[in-house]
């Protein structure tokens, strides 16, 4: 569905990414791991189409997505919560849901993709009329998610959903996440610094150092292997 | 208490025409983040065409050509976005070129109209031009009014477009946080040019407003521009609702104003609030940070 090749992306000549080969099949919930700075963030933005890589193909249901603007991505399905959630601080949450469903396919599904959302995420049901600036860091946060999954997404790409929140906080985006990964078949791109979490979601991981792959394999398997988990990912795991 | 009130409700009237003015310069700077020059320009090319419209045979009044007007800047604006200003802003953002662009399109502006039409202030006088009615005491001037009421006409109408439409969302969207929108498949490019598009506009009609009351010359623009500058920093950068506080009590000031002093001196009580305000509130009355419309 997703198939990336030999991308190298960088800012003002500093590369962040090197030479990354990476692909997400249909229904595949793939996780991205990785330190900081490993380059995690920007290989989401040049697959939506925010940062323009060097070199490299990016190809989506076998088109060339670096051809395409990012509001076609999104057009074509690809949808990025971004890392600092990024909601409309100065406009409601049902307006907030309501830019989520900017995308033609998912126009006509609003207020059933509404329902779905609030099935994932109770407590954003009784805040429909708040400012989204006026909702807490984890509200906020299942605002973001809430908002990527009312475009009917092909491809979720979830970045970093738990930053910055307390454990509780971060506890409830995961359960939601699960939930929206048993109702939906959706692909999923996670992002993620609590790879113990991450990797029970997903199918399989990614680790990324210093813009390049340092490791592709199963979740079951990183779950199992604890000293290949303990290499990879530090204390991380 | 009279004499206050005969200074008074003029000043209302004109300061909904400031608004007006301003607050197409405001949703411009809110959504692209560029300080447009050559907005009060566009308003001078707008009442020489209310005036070409009303003196050049065909007799249309300027209030019932309003939305052919609107129509026409609209177009306008958005072919200036597209030739030029999309060149400047965004990804190939740069603050000298815009400076550059917008104060170089005024002065073209400017100068074609001088070689077309010459600097002979030119009028617009239907027959409501010089008439008016007594409420109480208070006189009110009809063409004056008529521009009053258009204002809060427009106001509402752009409010409801914000508001109401998808499209007006997604340029609030837009102008909040260029790049989340960008993730909702909002194409920030026709974004920008519908709201450059509809900032001229709106600046275009309040300047077909004045044009019973205000003589036309191709520098007229220089008379409004502090005003409308004025104004838009007073009710807060990237505020359209700011924009409009701060025309309406532009216009208070400047006619209130001549209770005390002569009327030669009105902007210097304009600024001297504009100072305070600044210096009370260094964001504008309206301006927080996050919230861009």
């Amino acid at each position: 569905m997703l198939e990336i090749s030999d991308l190298c992306a960088g800012y003002d000549g500093i590369p962040a990414l090197r030479s990354v080969d990476f692909r997400v099949g249909p229904r595949e919930h793939v996780a991205i791991l990785g330190p900081n700075g490993a380059g995690k963030t920007t290989l989401l933005k040049a697959i939506s189409g925010t940062v323009v890589p060097d070199s490299g193909s990016i190809s989506f249901d076998g088109q060339d997505l670096l051809a395409q603007p990012p509001h076609k991505r999104v057009e074509a399905g690809i949808v990025h919560v971004p890392q600092g959630r990024m909601i409309f601080a100065s406009m409601t949450v049902a307006d907030n849901l309501r830019l989520g469903s900017h995308r033609a396919a998912a126009q006509n599904r609003h207020d059933e993709r509404r329902e779905l959302v609030f099935e994932i995420f109770p407590a954003l049901a009784d805040m429909a009329g708040r400012d989204g600036g006026a909702l807490s860091g984890g509200q906020q946060q299942m605002l973001a998610v809430a908002r990527g999954v009312m475009a009917c997404p092909r491809l979720l790409m979830l970045d970093e959903p738990s930053m910055g929140l307390a454990p509780r906080a971060a506890d409830d985006i995961f359960e939601g996440v699960t939930r929206l990964m048993q109702s939906e078949t959706t692909a999923m791109v996670v992002v993620e610094q609590r790879a113990h979490q991450a990797l029970e979601v997903c199918d399989q991981a990614y680790v990324l150092e210093s813009g390049e792959v340092s490791l592709e394999a199963t979740s079951r398997l990183l779950l199992a292997d604890e000293r290949l988990a303990a290499a990879y990912l530090g204390s991380e795991l | 208490m009279t004499e206050f009130l005969q200074f008074l409700v003029p000043g209302i009237l004109i300061g909904g025409v400031y608004a007006l003015l301003a607050s197409g310069l405001g949703l411009i700077f809110g959504v692209m983040r560029v300080v447009n020059f050559a907005q009060a320009d566009f308003m001078m090319l707008a009442m020489y065409l209310s005036w070409a419209l009303f003196a050049g045979g065909i007799g249309m009044d300027p209030f019932l050509a309003m939305p052919g007007i609107f129509a026409v800047f609209l177009l306008l604006g958005m072919a200036i976005h597209w030739l030029f200003i999309r060149f400047v802003i965004g990804r190939h953002e740069n603050h000298d070129a815009q400076v550059i662009l917008t104060i170089g399109l005024g002065l073209i502006f400017q100068n074609l109209i001088l070689i077309r039409y010459s600097s002979e202030p030119r009028v617009v006088a239907p027959s409501y031009a010089n008439t008016g009615d007594f409420i109480g005491d208070i006189f009110i001037s009809r063409a004056r009014l008529y521009a009053f009421l258009l204002s809060l006409l427009v106001a509402a109408l752009l409010f409801l477009f914000l508001n109401r439409t998808g499209t007006g969302r997604a340029i609030r969207a837009a102008s909040e946080n260029w790049e989340a929108a960008t993730y909702m498949g909002i194409n920030i490019d026709r974004t920008n040019r519908i709201a450059f598009g509809v900032g001229v506009a709106l600046t275009a009609v309040g300047g077909a407003a004045l044009v019973t009351f205000q003589s036309i010359t191709p520098f007229v623009g220089l008379r409004f521009v502090v005003v409308m500058f004025a104004a838009v920093v007073l009710g807060g950068l990237g505020s359209v609702s700011g924009a409009f506080v701060g025309g309406v009590l532009i216009g208070i000031i400047q006619s209130v104003s001549q209770v005390w002093t002569s009327a030669a001196v009105k902007n210097v009580w304009v600024f001297a609030l504009f100072l305070l305000i600044l210096y009370v509130r260094p964001n504008g009355l309206f301006g927080k940070v996050q919230r861009a419309i």
